[in-house]
């Protein structure tokens, strides 16, 4: 009797303790990891947005196969005190085409138009902002499996005549290793409808501000 | 009684259940693979005379293919000198795209920091002479350093001066470089200590001379 209390409270404890493992194991697995090679080595600086949309293009091609079912975006900021973002959209294309059959909302603290304060330590913690010091800033987490059968253009349109946008640098990348692509266009690109079409523009160049796409 | 055999029995089969399964996991773990995309092709122009010089190798974090590893094994490509004479290796930790030094690891061969490499000894270069078409592949000693993509990560080499490192070219510069970039620069910059500032890569995004592989073992 005693053998067979002893056999079993044996194997139930380390069936607990084999299950504690597990469960750390998987814990681990949700740790920051890239979705796609993002921006490589120093970056320099580009300013004056106001009035524009950057586009940035993730290519379902590019995607390394890590399994998310979000997505998180860093923007990298070199210049001015404030970006005011008139709105943020993700818009999803089948491979190489630019027909867009889907757009995500994207969103900071919980709206597609924020404020960014990039003077403030706990934005930006190395103050002041510059080409060595970029401030890589970490949006909401969007709620969208990247599908290596898709392309994904990253659209940021800066507010018109705004003082603080036209002081802006975003990061400018040197090295030209990303999986990661972009260009610009004036005018806000963001509100474009499923059916429509991404601007015929050259995505030949790494992206403006762009710099990471990540499961976290 | 039989509910304590019901339950042993019952726990006990939930228990070999949970071994196979994580038995099943640990399978891939221990195959080798690629921590970021290393060098496609080996080319050997463009060798400066390595005498005197460091080379610094980016290894980008936002490169990093999310294997997961607690070690690192970097693989250095010769293609040609009979011996390489290091005066030293380290892997240094920065911010992403930064310079500033956060960490400083050591790196080893033989677990010296300093090795003396002997090209044409055929037990480290199997195929002689050593050449762009018989490039000598060596495995560095495993970094016990799980490579984050929070961070990057920058490898450096100095070649002690000396008429040995002369001759010594590395696998650059290669077409195809992955997601590597390296550049070189006069004297030892091995020694950089934590919250010092790297050398300005004046080169760019040029691939790098020696290292050609990062992976998990």
């Amino acid at each position: 009797m005693k053998t067979i209390f002893k056999f079993a409270t044996l194997t139930l404890t380390l069936t607990i303790m084999m299950f504690a493992v597990s469960v750390s194991s998987f814990a681990a697995a949700a740790k920051a990891e890239n979705l796609v090679r993002g921006i490589i080595g120093p970056v320099a600086s580009n300013t004056s947005w106001s009035g524009y949309s950057t586009m940035a293009l993730i290519p379902g091609a590019g995607l390394i196969p890590i399994t998310s079912t979000k997505a998180v975006f860093y923007l990298g900021f070199t210049a001015g005190s404030e970006a005011d973002i008139n709105n943020m959209v993700l818009y999803t294309t089948a491979r190489g085409s630019s027909t867009i059959t889907a757009s995500t909302p994207v969103t900071l603290g919980g709206i597609s138009n924020p404020s960014i304060d990039l003077a403030s330590a706990t934005v930006c913690p190395v103050v002041e902002i510059s080409d060595f010091n970029p401030c890589i800033v970490r949006l909401d987490p969007t709620t969208i499996t990247l599908s290596a059968l898709n392309d994904y253009y990253l659209v940021v349109y800066f507010t018109a005549d705004d003082s603080n946008d036209t002081a802006l640098g975003l990061t400018q990348p040197s090295f030209g290793q990303s999986s990661l692509r972009g260009s610009y266009v004036t005018g806000d690109e963001s509100r474009l409808s499923v059916g429509g079409s991404i601007p015929n523009t050259p995505f030949s160049n790494q992206p403006y501000m762009l710099m990471y796409v990540m499961n976290d | 009684m039989k509910s304590f055999y019901r339950l042993a029995t019952l726990t006990l089969m939930m228990m070999v259940l949970a071994a196979s399964a994580f038995a099943q996991k640990q399978v891939p773990e221990t195959a080798l693979v690629n921590l970021t995309e290393g060098q496609g092709t080996i080319a050997s122009s463009g060798n400066p005379s390595w005498d005197g010089l460091s080379e610094l190798v980016l290894i980008p974090g936002a490169s990093l293919m999310g294997a997961s590893s607690s070690t690192t094994a970097l693989y250095l490509g010769f293609t040609g000198g009979s011996e390489a004479d290091i005066g030293n290796m380290v892997l240094y930790e920065v911010p992403r795209n930064g310079s500033t030094v956060l960490k400083v690891e050591k790196v080893t061969l033989g677990a010296t920091q300093s090795p003396s490499i002997v090209l044409t000894d055929t037990s480290t270069c199997p195929v002689q002479p050593v050449s762009v078409t018989n490039p000598c592949i060596v495995r560095l000693d495993t970094v016990k350093l799980a490579l984050s993509p929070l961070d990057d990560f920058y490898f450096a080499i100095y070649f002690t001066l000396d008429t040995n490192n002369e001759k010594i070219s590395g696998a650059g510069q290669t077409g195809s470089q992955g997601a590597l970039s390296g550049f070189s620069i006069y004297g030892d910059q091995t020694r950089v200590g934590v919250k010092g500032a790297l050398p300005t890569n004046e080169d760019t995004d040029q691939p790098p001379f020696f290292l050609a592989y990062i992976a998990n073992d």
